[in-house]
């Protein structure tokens, strides 16, 4: 496809509902290990899209592809019709895609603030981000000083979410969030994500079936790298034995 | 009685004991004279002014091994450029009839040049050998910045004898072109201190203050501490990292050029060839006590390695005639914290973006 159609596709994206984001037949590896075998997904334009599967079968591993962290070695990812694939990280980030990664990734030595500050696009911004941040979790305002390595758990899950949603990001890519959180957390974690979801399509990947049915429109499972099921959460919140299968150890 | 003791020091062991009890005393007298406030003041702005040349020489390698986790062996020679760089306009700007002022005012041009100078060659270094290398192990790192050196270091070898200096003795039109004042002692509230000591810890503190606000006060400065901790997550959230990367190693390679201006006026250091390899230890000293890649442990460091120097200096001076030990008291603080906190006064276990 030429420059120009790539822009026109762009362009078009969302507007006639062709796909925000789609991945078509990646191969990743680390290393030697080929870890996804031609994972096929897209995510519509204020679409939750849940992705789901045991451990291991390459569900952080679809979401570092898409931010080129783990550049798959073929296939295609599609971002509003322009290929991700090739770009450094960083190009992928400016274009409004957010990450929310597994392990929160806090800068633990800097302040709660300053982890927001790093978030923002663009410095004039701050303020106005700070705003939410603090509006969406009120805990964090309360120790906005102290450094994020001195946070609990869930204020740090709380922390990682504020990032991805002052970073003025159409697409958010959403790790685990309520993995090793006590169930009062989770509840919060859920009702930012749904809040959040209002205005910002997500890729969900979460292992809590409730939670994901709850806050996806479609889902994805996975297994030994690529997809297996596919359809939408209404379907299988009365049917969830065709996702328990998949998802039991 | 006499002829006893006349007796006695015929016998070498006999009289180091008949001497034993008077060390005590003597060693009293000098405690009470170290502890008087004319000589510890003067120690103390000695020690300054020593860890403030260390601070200049290390703040770059700190800087740089803390987001990037590149140990730059080179770090020495980039200093012992900027004093070869900063002397030459300092030697053409300066004639014999320039005033005290004007001497100043060239030191200033020189400390810019040098840091520029310096910054532009750190950061294509780092752009065009450096960078094709991050995700290699560190011994490729090490290894790069140490043929840097050598390669630095020959070149600056055959330019000086090119122009007749010798290469291995500290460039003495560049310490001629100091202004007389920072020859002279300064004397404030019975405390003896020489103009060039209070001006070493003047540039230090300036330093220190500089990088401090830059690195708590602007945009950049919180990139540069983020990716210090995690710089796959800073570029996932819209960061250049190369960029940052790219920045800091020139802001380290000119800090490095501007200590270089600095140690050329210090007839202790001066302009020479080998400054590059006698920097580098002391600077390698400071950096591993104060944690690698933290520069608050860094300044810390350089306070402790200064005082620690002057104190034992003026010990091994003063009562124990052994001029060679202080030196070694600097490496004996580098033991002693790796003995008793092996990742240093601020260090954490793991440091750097790769």
């Amino acid at each position: 496809m030429s420059a120009d159609a790539d822009a026109d596709a762009g362009a078009d994206a969302g507007a006639d509902g062709a796909p925000l984001l789609a991945v078509d037949g990646i191969q990743t590896y680390y290393g030697d290990s080929h870890v996804l075998e031609g994972v096929d997904l897209e995510v519509r334009e204020g679409e939750v899209v849940a992705l789901m599967g045991r451990n291991g079968v390459g569900k952080t591993t679809t979401l570092r592809s898409v931010l080129q962290l783990t550049p798959p070695r073929e296939g295609s990812i599609r971002y509003r019709g322009e290929e991700l694939v090739g770009r450094e990280t960083h190009e992928v980030a400016d274009r409004g895609v957010g990450w929310i990664p597994e392990d929160r990734r806090m800068f633990a030595q800097l302040t709660v603030e300053e982890n927001v500050r790093v978030a923002v696009p663009n410095a004039d911004d701050t303020a106005a981000a700070l705003e939410l941040a603090f509006e969406t979790f009120p805990d964090l305002e309360e120790r906005r000083e102290a450094n994020a390595g001195d946070l609990s758990g869930g204020q740090q899950q709380m922390l990682a979410i504020a990032r991805g949603l002052v970073g003025d990001n159409d697409l958010l890519l959403v790790d685990e969030p309520s993995e090793g959180l006590a169930p009062l957390v989770v509840e919060a974690v859920a009702e930012a994500l749904t809040a959040a979801a209002a205005d910002t399509s997500m890729l969900l990947v979460e292992q809590n079936l409730p939670l994901a049915l709850d806050v996806a429109d479609r889902f994805y499972v996975l297994d030994h790298g690529t997809v297996v099921d596919e359809g939408d959460t209404d379907d299988v919140s009365a049917d969830a034995e065709r996702l328990r299968r998949y998802l039991s150890a | 009685m006499s002829a006893a003791v006349s007796a006695l020091s015929a016998v070498p062991v006999l009289s180091v004991l008949s001497a034993l009890p008077a060390l005590p005393l003597q060693f009293a007298d000098a405690l009470f004279e170290f502890l008087a406030p004319s000589t510890l003041g003067e120690v103390i702005v000695r020690g300054l002014a020593e860890a403030s040349l260390y601070v200049m020489i290390a703040a770059g390698l700190t800087l740089v091994f803390g987001l990037m986790g590149v140990l730059n062996f080179a770090h020495g020679s980039l200093t012992m450029l900027g004093a070869y760089l900063g002397g030459l306009v300092l030697v053409i700007t300066v004639a014999q009839s320039t005033g005290g002022v004007g001497r100043l005012l060239a030191f200033g041009a020189a400390v810019v040049v040098a840091f520029g100078g310096l910054a532009a060659l750190g950061g294509a270094l780092e752009v065009g050998l450096v960078r094709p290398i991050y995700d290699r192990p560190p011994l490729y790192q090490i290894l790069l910045t140490f043929g840097v050196t050598l390669v630095l270091d020959e070149l600056a070898r055959i330019v000086v004898l090119f122009y007749g200096l010798q290469p291995t003795t500290v460039w003495q039109d560049v310490l001629g072109t100091k202004p007389a004042f920072l020859a002279d002692s300064i004397g404030v509230a019975g405390v003896s201190a020489s103009g060039l000591e209070l001006f070493h810890v003047l540039f230090g503190v300036a330093t220190v203050v500089g990088v401090h606000l830059f690195l708590t006060r602007t945009r950049y400065g919180l990139f540069v501490r983020a990716g210090s901790e995690d710089s796959e997550m800073l570029s996932a959230l819209g960061v250049d990292v190369n960029r940052v990367f790219t920045v800091v190693f020139a802001l380290g390679t000119g800090i490095a050029g501007a200590a270089g201006v600095l140690l050329a006026w210090d007839p202790a250091w001066g302009a020479s060839v080998p400054l590059g390899a006698e920097t580098l230890l002391p600077a390698f000293v400071v950096v591993i006590v104060g944690g690698l890649g933290t520069f608050r442990g860094t300044v810390v460091a350089a306070l402790i390695v200064g005082l620690v120097d002057s104190t034992m200096t003026w010990w091994f001076q003063n009562v124990v005639s052994f001029t060679g030990l202080p030196e070694m008291v600097v490496f004996l603080v580098l033991v002693i914290t790796l003995i008793v906190k092996p990742q240093g006064l601020y260090g954490v276990s793991e440091v750097g973006g790769h």
